[in-house]
């Protein structure tokens, strides 16, 4: 059921201006400009890369369901819009604390550290060293074997000291005590396994998925709560080490950024890095997303912004193509811009 | 040193199990040794031990990534520290520091993909090795119910002058896989060791079905009245959901397991399986390698296995410490059908052979067609070796003998279900061996009594967390 509102929670975002597959691209967070600049249009960077391993089957499945209860009715160009039992579905559910831009999934790579050192105290504790590890990666094996030796991990109070960061920090989120139980499931040590997403769910009684975004959520804001104040909490901190994306450009578009600041146009950018004018735009619209000082005025008067905020007032859309017509004096680039600066 | 005391001092045992001594002894005097010993006989001590004889590295070549890892943490579990799996799993950087200081390892795991790159070849033809283990040595051979195309450039890279003894391993294999291993790994009159593939603790039976979902409804009436742990095979990811909810539905400890799992899950299944807190697994063929635990009494195989040999290796993880075990096979009329599907399923199609043609014409490379997702990974490993080898003609007469092959297998596994002869001789002499003697409860066709092979059902609530996670977490790093 979780599962399904958010679907439908984005459908209705998306107010039937995109096809599905911009919602599946959402959720497994696709790195490319258009799944981007939707984020930025529709605001949805919370949801960006939630589920970046999303099955497309199971998502058309739900699609499916939810036009089988009606939740949904069809447009042209496999578009959807919500019907009215579809927007009463919505209301009265739980809001989730997701944080999609800032974790697009690294999440895990915090929990896959974090399972492997209690699992790693947890025998210590008990005296038995010899135990297979809960995490085969190697990667990261062999950083939490880096981080237990740097942090004296056998001085006798590293159990108190980590156990005593996690009930605190737990306790300071407002999530609700199911979603904590199900991260803390997941956790083991010696002679006490974690439990499978099958038998959560059967505790639960919530499909393996839901229970999956409860964790995702619950994740977000520990890992929130964690990084928030420097020095609260000293060890997990460090596990949530580079977790959080600070700076959630891709790789190309950071170069972009680089010279962008450094004064150079998106001509000169785009002869320097040898790619199109048109993929320059895509990054500099990227870097307005994410940057709250971004100098509009470098492409756009006030005047202008003024004219497309009200196109979309009168228009009730975000759709470039309508935009155009009403404000043709502007390219789709200035457009993209505009709606960028999601206001 | 005597052999005894290395036993003892490296792996805490005090005399060997069949056949370890003998393979061990061959070795040493440098001859080349074939062992058949069967799952959780000590295959891996046939190695492990001459690593500790010797000034030089043992090379094992392993042809499954899982297996591989399984067996690198197994070796470390025992306090190997010197030990390497060379995989793709490793990145360039990782590669080169390992093949740097490849000499310095005691253990050397390679897959076969890994044993052809240039680099690595190079490597090994400086290295001196004490022992090259092929090890689930079947795959060289077509007629293996696991073939793998690789395996043949084995016996090519190793051919020269004064080589190190090799050492071929298997499960089980026929006397014609036999002869294939001799001759692809261009072995020298080696010595054979070959353990009877007979299990006299473990009971077979079989049940026959009219319809396909009686069998379900068979299971569940007998887990609910026998004792376990049990292993469910079925030939699906959504059957071994399917099944599995149904039996937590009635309060059976049970868990799915399959391919399509998570790391973290399997890890979670393998634990609490161990521990006994899960009873039951209903599982797709991907369970068993890795799982070690010895009191598995009952394996329950809800459709057929495609071939003898899987069926073998699959019963082969029931009573491991010796105790009594019981394997039953479920069929229902048609499920051959099912079971060729499925069989041939990952072979090569026409299709696939007219695909690889097309990029060839355009210059791409046909490894794409994997990328694109048009074939499966094994699939795609046969047809790029064999379309390097031969006409694309030969390459589809070879194929579609490759079919027929895998459906005379279904066949055969249809004649073991359907035999009025005593199943475990049928299953003893495809192996081509003779059977010495019958046990009590032999099997189905002799006569069996469930009773006196397993137990009764104990009734035990499934302990359900109730803790808060607080108290969870605190049990879990400092105890209660």
């Amino acid at each position: 059921m979780i599962f399904q509102t958010l679907v439908l929670k984005l459908l209705q975002e998306f107010n039937g201006e995109r096809t599905v597959s911009a919602v599946y691209h959402l959720l497994r967070g696709k790195r490319s400009g258009q799944t981007i600049q939707d984020v930025g249009i529709f605001r949805l960077h919370d949801f960006f890369g939630l589920l970046p391993k999303l099955n497309r089957k199971i998502f058309d499945d739900q699609i499916n369901l939810l036009k089988d209860h009606q939740y949904i009715n069809i447009l042209p160009d496999n578009r959807y819009k919500l019907t009215v039992s579809g927007l009463s579905r919505l209301k009265n559910t739980v809001k989730l604390s997701f944080d999609g831009w800032h974790y697009r999934g690294n999440e895990h790579i915090f929990f896959a550290r974090l399972s492997l050192i209690v699992q790693t105290l947890s025998h210590q504790r008990k005296g038995d060293m010899k135990f297979i590890p809960i995490q085969q990666n190697e990667v990261v094996q062999h950083w939490v074997k880096n981080f237990l030796k740097s942090n004296q991990f056998d001085n006798g109070q590293f159990q108190e000291t980590l156990l005593e960061e996690i009930v605190s920090s737990l306790e300071q989120l407002t999530n609700d005590d199911r979603e904590k139980t199900i991260v803390v499931k997941r956790l083991g040590g010696m002679k006490q396994p974690g439990f499978t997403w099958q038998q959560i769910s059967l505790h639960e009684n919530l499909t393996e998925m839901d229970v999956q975004l409860l964790y995702i959520a619950c994740l977000h804001s520990w890992i929130d709560e964690i990084t928030s104040i420097e020095g609260k909490y000293p060890l997990l901190s460090k596990i949530a080490h580079q977790v959080r994306i600070e700076l959630p450009l891709t790789d190309s578009a950071n170069q972009t950024a680089q010279l962008f600041k450094k004064g150079y146009s998106i001509d000169e950018i785009s002869i320097i890095r040898k790619l199109k004018t048109s993929t320059i735009e895509d990054h500099i619209v990227e870097l307005a997303m994410n940057d709250r000082n971004f100098p509009y005025q470098n492409f756009l008067n006030e005047k202008d912004v003024q004219n497309v905020l009200n196109a979309i007032e009168n228009y009730q859309t975000k759709q470039l193509k309508i935009l155009r017509e009403v404000v043709p004096n502007l390219s789709y680039f200035q457009l993209r811009l505009v709606l960028a600066r999601g206001d | 040193m005597q052999l005894e005391e290395i036993l003892y001092k490296h792996f805490g045992h005090r005399s060997f199990r069949p056949g370890q001594k003998e393979v061990i002894e061959r070795l040493v005097d440098g001859k080349d040794v074939i062992a058949l010993l069967p799952t959780g006989m000590g295959k891996s001590l046939c190695y492990q031990l001459p690593g500790y004889l010797f000034n030089a590295p043992v090379l094992i070549v392993s042809p499954l990534l899982s297996l591989m890892q399984d067996q690198v943490t197994q070796m470390k579990l025992l306090g190997e520290k010197r030990v390497i799996a060379l995989n793709s799993f490793l990145n360039q950087q990782q590669k080169q520091y390992a093949l740097n200081y490849l000499h310095q390892y005691r253990f050397i795991f390679i897959s076969p993909e890994m044993l052809l790159q240039q680099q690595v070849k190079e490597r090994l033809k400086q290295l001196k090795l004490s022992l090259i283990v092929v090890d689930e040595a079947h795959c060289i051979s077509q007629w293996g119910f696991d073939f793998r195309p690789d395996y043949l450039r084995i016996g090519e890279l190793f051919d020269y002058e004064n080589r190190s003894p090799i050492l071929a391993l298997s499960a089980t294999a026929t006397n014609k896989v036999l002869g294939d291993i001799k001759s692809y790994l261009k072995m020298n009159n080696p010595f054979q060791y070959i353990h009877s593939v007979d299990r006299p603790n473990l009971h077979l039976s079989k049940r026959l079905f009219q319809h396909h979902e009686d069998k379900v409804e068979w299971i569940i009436n007998h887990v609910l009245e026998t004792e376990g742990p049990g292993i469910i095979y079925t030939q699906s990811r959504t059957k071994a959901e399917s099944i599995s909810n149904l039996l937590l539905n009635v309060g059976i400890s049970v868990a799915s397991y399959h391919a399509g799992k998570e790391t973290l899950d399997r890890q979670f299944i393998q634990q609490q399986f161990l521990e006994g807190t899960i009873k039951w697994i209903v599982a797709t063929n991907a369970f068993g390698m890795g799982v070690h635990k010895d009191n598995v009494r009952q394996i329950i195989h809800h459709t057929i296995p495609s071939n003898i040999a899987n069926y073998m290796q699959e019963i082969g993880r029931a009573g491991r410490d010796g105790n009594d075990a019981l394997a039953i096979l479920l069929y229902a009329e048609g499920d051959e059908h099912f079971a060729k599907m499925l069989a041939t399923d990952d072979l090569p199609s026409e299709h696939h052979v007219h695909l690889y043609e097309n990029y060839r014409l355009r210059n791409e490379n046909p490894h794409n067609m994997f990328q694109n997702e048009e074939i499966s990974e094994t699939a795609f490993r046969v047809l790029d070796y064999w379309m390097n080898q031969e006409t694309s003609a030969f390459v589809l007469q070879r194929l579609n003998k490759m079919r027929i092959d895998k459906m005379q297998d279904v066949n055969e596994m249809m004649k073991f279900v359907q035999t009025e002869d005593c199943m475990r001789k049928v299953l003893v002499q495809y192996f081509g061996q003779p059977l010495e003697s019958r046990p009590n409860n032999c099997c189905e066709v002799c006569g069996i009594q469930y009773d006196q092979i397993i137990n009764q059902r104990q009734i035990e609530e499934i302990p359900i967390e109730n803790n808060s996670w607080k108290k969870r977490i605190e049990s879990i790093l400092i105890g209660n």
